[in-house]
């Protein structure tokens, strides 16, 4: 979970989409909006990598005359919208993160640097501890007892709706777990 | 994940470091002291009882040349003590860690800083009711190599998994109620617990620091803001004071 330049993942929870809106009329960067060689008229709303929209949004238009004014407005991506907030709120453990994006902490944890949202932070917080158990006991209870699979039907649901970020910690414990059981199967040979 | 290894030490490591603690055998052969690193052994004269590495103790063991005598704690009896001090006595922390065998004084002596597994916190005349910091790795091994040796060692063995999973239970809900990120107390747990739990526990507060880092640095910065008007002159004294060394 380190995020460094040659970090895969930070790479790819850069390239999530986020909802970007221009402020100003681009001549020819129409490609954007599948209309090749035209202006980009303002208003445009379109779902731009996050490296990308943050550049853009950060950056101001630096004229003398106008008033800096910015390139474009950030939204929430759909997977941060209040719609899964509540979700997440009701039951963190229901939510199919996955579904709803690859890197969805990741993608939480730059958008919280981008907006104040205290809201969506705390939500984040509280079901990334709620899952977090969660995934230390399925990751327990894969492969003990030589079983192999997954014991109970509906963990396979939940295990399949973690996002990156969750399949590391489960990796994590399950081989933390496993570290664990191979030392005790030695001490039984010697 | 340029190294191969998780940070942290492996179960098989720390149980390298297990065999370093002291155990009381009982000699069963003649031998000589034997000049080790950690100093010299006790010379071994049958029947009398004598403390010895538990790595050694576990080569005459294997040679027959001696018995090894359990620890206190490791009796069924003290164990179910301990068992039933984590389920109902006390239900939320882990049961104590054994008193620090020399005497803690207000004027500061090298005996304060000594820790397992330089105390002998495993031979035969260690308090009973407390795990040691080595209890579990010390257990099955000695479940392995000496189970002749044991009382009960099926009761035993059946106990020593009871509370390892109470206690990897506690572990692993210590991270989920507290609001502040941190986990409560870990006093008490044994090495193998530590790196059993480490990844889980690491991996939590690893999220918990990230998802909460831009809100911890606004805060920061608004502090560091109210404290302008204040800190100005402080931070003069500091640098003249500074200048001044």
């Amino acid at each position: 979970m380190s995020s460094s330049y040659y970090d895969i993942d930070a790479i790819l929870t850069d390239a999530q989409k986020v909802p970007t809106t221009f402020e100003l009329d681009i001549p020819a960067l129409g490609y954007l909006d599948n209309a090749a060689g035209h202006t980009l008229k303002s208003g445009t709303r379109l779902d731009l990598p996050l490296w990308l929209s943050e550049m853009l949004a950060v950056s101001s238009t630096a004229s003398s005359t106008t008033p800096s004014k910015s390139l474009v407005t950030l939204d929430l991506p759909p997977s941060l919208a209040p719609r899964v907030m509540n979700a997440l709120k009701a039951d963190p453990k229901s939510v199919d993160l996955r579904a709803l994006a690859q890197h969805f902490y990741g993608l939480g944890e730059r958008i919280l640097e981008l907006f104040e949202e205290d809201e969506v932070c705390n939500v984040l917080m509280a079901s990334w501890r709620k899952r977090a158990a969660e995934i230390s006991d399925h990751a327990s209870q894969v492969g003990q007892g030589g079983r192999g699979g997954m014991a109970s039907g509906d963990g396979v649901e939940f295990l399949r709706g973690l996002d990156e970020w969750e399949r590391d910690l489960f990796r994590r414990c399950h081989d933390s777990g496993k570290a664990m059981r191979v030392w005790m199967g030695e001490v039984k040979k010697n | 994940m340029a190294l191969p290894l998780p940070p942290g030490l492996t179960p098989t490591e720390v149980a390298f470091l297990c065999e370093m603690e002291m155990v009381t055998v009982i000699p069963r052969q003649k031998l000589e002291s034997l000049n080790l690193l950690g100093g010299p052994t006790q010379p071994l004269r049958p029947p009398h009882r004598t403390p010895l590495p538990l790595w050694l103790a576990l080569l005459l063991k294997r040679q027959r040349r001696a018995n090894i005598l359990p620890p206190p704690w490791l009796l069924p009896s003290s164990l179910e003590r301990i068992l039933k001090q984590e389920t109902d006595v006390k239900p939320q922390t882990f049961s104590p860690p054994p008193p620090h065998p020399y005497l803690i004084r207000s004027s500061p002596s090298h005996t304060d800083t000594i820790s397992p597994p330089f105390l002998p916190s495993s031979t035969a005349n260690a308090p009973s009711d407390y795990l040691p910091y080595h209890w579990l790795e010390l257990g099955e091994i000695l479940l392995e190599a000496c189970s002749d040796d044991l009382q009960e060692p099926g009761r035993v063995r059946t106990l020593l998994r009871d509370l390892r999973e109470v206690r990897m239970a506690k572990m692993r809900g210590s991270t989920k109620d507290l609001e502040g990120g941190g986990v409560s107390s870990l006093m008490g747990v044994g090495a193998m617990e530590v790196s059993e739990g480490r990844g889980f526990i690491v991996g939590v507060m690893d999220g918990l620091r990230k998802l909460g880092s831009s809100r911890e640095a606004a805060r920061r910065e608004k502090e560091d803001d109210e404290g302008i008007g204040g800190a100005g002159e402080d931070d003069e004294e500091e640098d003249e004071e500074m200048g001044f060394e």
